[in-house]
């Protein structure tokens, strides 16, 4: 049965074996030895090299394609739902007439929640993800059941409204809402370690370089001694072609890593930072208005609202909001003044009325100067981590030719010496 | 031999390659069932309601000052001066403390008595500043000094006098049920076995957690929520004072019956803070005042009424 395993077959492997070994200690056996290993170590680096390049713009690219734009629709969830209860709150506050903005405000926020769950439902790739995810659509769903609940009972003109919205906005704020920071702050940690990995020098890839310019050191050396001649000029090109090659991985690296650390400072910190005040200016408001909608002891939640307009300031201290932030807090003592000293229906007006100095008008300036500024902070950062990918672009293409044509002249630079001997 | 390895090898590989690949993991979602913030199964007793004290009898009004006219060093000349009285209320409870949701102002047999107590100290009931808390709040307020009066159907009980003082009674409520129609509950025995809601820190809440056997009970933050666990299904009755009881009932007449005989009689008055005697004597002067002159009659009419007709008002009790 086991044909291929004769007697004859063995012999001959050890055979041709042995006059494998006694051929290599040979002159041109030498020289085609340092050939066959140079152009094959040329080979083999120029692959590796080139195919970590490759994962490094696959990276830039799962940035640009996944991993931001997940964080960013995220982000945008948080917010929508934020805003949908400081709008319901309002809405709720202003008494069984709503008026038209206040409800196309509340609608507005739906349809960006519904837009932000969907595509972040796309872009999440884990099933835990996608069940915090589902779980905040089916909370949703009974969100919005709840405050129309409230809706029409408050236009009967039963107590029992102001019960749903206060359920309404219990799930929001302690189940909802952290289950989205949880999604949002996860997925900004993502996007910093693609980017970094972006920017990692291709270690492994410039050893491999380094060994060859080693092997083809020392195969000129053995050379030299064998042949009494000078250098090779074709092992000189191919070192000067790996010698390019290395050069240009670092460099391209260098500049790449430039543009993500400047997407990483002027983009995803940043970016952060904004979503981070966006998300405590939501709930600095929400407090303002639950104050209003509880109508009692207000000092633990004067604490709270005081607490959060410290972090805020101190967030954007030099952004464009920091002067409506500081107005905004004058505004809202003089709801607080207004409310202590009884004067229920001012503090109201003050908090939610259309007055373009009172809280309502300075909180919408303060929301859509930050969601401009995290857009256009968005912008910087996917521009940088695209120009990092630039620079990166053409480097896996080149390091391969490149080392090509070093395997070329290594054989190139020797057959003639190899051909003294046929 | 090595060959029939080698190609069983490779027949293994081919075959796991070729079988159906695993379907990517499906999402589970619990279904959301959403209880009003901060509602509980109440399982430890709550504060017992009544030692054996004499929880109506207050203290006996002096001769009642004018309006406007405080004896100096008073705590009534401290409000005076500070320009209006703070009442804590309730806002969810109709007929004695809601807000209106067209108006968004404060209105029922609590708020009216606060007014009329403002125009007791002022000459004009707009001098009140009303805050709302919630039951368990109510002591907390007093004692810190953040309202000067509670008027919130605020029962007297033995337990409550060791932290507050009391008014003479202003109002005497019964506990009672409500019940969804199709719920079976008729009496008080009937509640065994099912889920009742009530208010944390009420007397209301003590007596359901006295009752044996004792039914499932859930404890809330106001009283509306525990309506809106009716309606959602999660409680098959609230027992209170009738009184709240039939503000409940009003908002969904077609679905709820109030039920069963009193459990429990609750007599509402001012909560004053314990220190502040001449307050309280001062609240009971201006209460015996409106219990002759018709007033607290008028407030009946305008807020309560549609309970039942006028049983007149609880006559007030000294302790000396």
């Amino acid at each position: 049965m086991t044909t291929t395993h004769t007697p004859t077959a063995t012999l001959d492997a050890r055979a041709s074996a042995g006059w494998l070994r006694r051929f290599a200690r040979t002159t041109p056996g030498v020289i085609g030895l340092i050939a066959v290993i140079v152009a094959a170590s040329c080979v083999v680096a120029g692959v590796v090299v080139g195919g970590q390049l490759d994962s490094r713009i696959a990276k830039g690219d799962a940035v640009l394609d996944h991993s931001e734009p997940f964080a960013y629709n995220a982000q945008k969830l948080y917010a929508a739902l934020s805003a949908a209860d400081a709008a319901a709150a309002t809405e709720y506050l202003s008494g069984g007439l709503e008026t038209a903005p206040m409800r196309a405000r509340y609608q507005q926020a739906l349809a960006d929640a519904a837009e932000a769950l969907t595509d972040a439902t796309l872009g999440a790739s884990d099933a835990q993800t996608r069940t915090t995810l589902a779980q905040i659509s089916a909370e949703l769903a009974a969100y919005t059941g709840q405050v129309e609940s409230a809706r029409a009972n408050n236009r009967q003109g039963f107590a029992v409204g102001a019960a749903y919205f206060r359920e309404a906005s219990s799930s929001m704020q302690t189940s909802m809402l952290p289950s989205a920071e949880q999604v949002y702050t996860e997925a900004l940690a993502a996007v910093d370690e693609d980017q970094k990995a972006v920017a990692s020098l291709p270690v492994v890839g410039l050893v491999l370089l380094l060994i060859v310019l080693v092997l083809i050191a020392v195969g000129s050396l053995i050379l030299v001694g064998r042949t009494n001649r000078q250098f090779n000029m074709g092992l000189i090109a191919a070192a000067i072609a790996v010698v390019l090659v290395a050069a240009w991985v670092v460099a391209a690296n260098v500049f790449a890593a430039n543009s993500i650390e400047a997407s990483r400072t002027q983009g995803t910190a940043r970016f952060e930072q904004l979503a981070n005040a966006r998300v405590i200016a939501q709930k600095a408001r929400t407090e303002e208005t639950l104050q209003l909608i509880s109508r009692g002891d207000i000092t633990a939640g004067e604490k709270s609202f005081g607490d959060r307009i410290g972090q805020l300031t101190a967030l954007l201290q030099d952004e464009n909001a920091a002067g409506s932030v500081a107005a905004w807090t004058a505004s809202h003592g003089r709801q607080v003044e207004l409310y202590q000293g009884g004067d229920y229906p001012g503090a109201l007006a003050q908090a939610i009325g259309p007055d373009p100095s009172g809280s309502a008008a300075l909180f919408a300036s303060i929301e859509t100067s930050l969601n401009d500024a995290i857009e256009q902070t968005r912008t910087t950062l996917r521009d940088d981590v695209s120009a990092a990918g630039t620079r990166l672009s053409w480097s896996p293409t080149g390091t391969l030719v490149l080392m090509v044509i070093a395997a070329a002249a290594a054989v190139v630079g020797l057959w003639p010496r190899l051909k003294e001997f046929l | 031999m090595k060959v029939r390895i080698a190609m069983a090898l490779v027949m293994l590989a081919l075959t796991s390659a070729c079988g159906s690949p695993e379907a990517p993991q499906a999402v589970t979602v619990t279904p959301v069932n959403a209880m009003p913030g901060g509602a509980e199964q109440v399982g430890t007793a709550p504060a017992a309601g009544n030692a054996d004290c004499d929880r109506e009898a207050s203290l006996r009004p002096g001769p009642q000052p004018a309006p406007g006219a405080m004896p100096p060093g008073s705590t009534m000349a401290n409000i005076l001066a500070r320009g209006r009285l703070i009442v804590g209320v309730d806002q969810s409870t109709n007929l004695f403390g809601s807000r209106n949701p067209a108006t968004g102002q404060l209105e029922g047999f609590d708020v009216d008595l606060a007014r009329e107590l403002a125009r007791s100290i002022f000459g004009d009931p707009n001098r009140v500043d009303l805050r709302v808390v919630t039951a368990a709040q109510r002591e907390t307020a007093l004692q810190e000094g953040q309202v000067d009066l509670v008027v919130r159907t605020y029962s007297i009980t033995c337990e409550r006098k060791k932290k507050v003082a009391f008014s003479t009674p202003y109002y005497v409520a019964k506990q009672r049920i409500l019940a969804t129609k199709n719920s079976g509950i008729r009496t008080a025995a009937d509640l065994s076995g099912k889920r009742v809601c009530a208010v944390k820190g009420t007397t209301s809440l003590a007596a359901l957690f006295a009752l044996d056997p004792r039914p499932t009970l859930y404890g809330v933050g106001q009283w509306t929520d525990c309506l809106v666990m009716v309606q959602q299904g999660q409680v098959d009755a609230i027992s209170t004072d009738d009184v709240v009881l039939s503000g409940l009932l009003a908002q969904d007449r077609r679905n709820l019956e109030l039920v069963g005989a009193s459990i429990g009689d609750e007599p509402y008055g001012v909560g004053v803070k314990l220190e502040n005697q001449d307050l309280v004597r001062f609240v009971n002067g201006a209460l015996d005042q409106m219990r002759e002159d018709g007033t607290w009659e008028r407030l009946y009419q305008a807020n309560l009424q549609q309970v039942a007709p006028s049983p007149g008002p609880p006559a007030a009790r000294y302790q000396d």
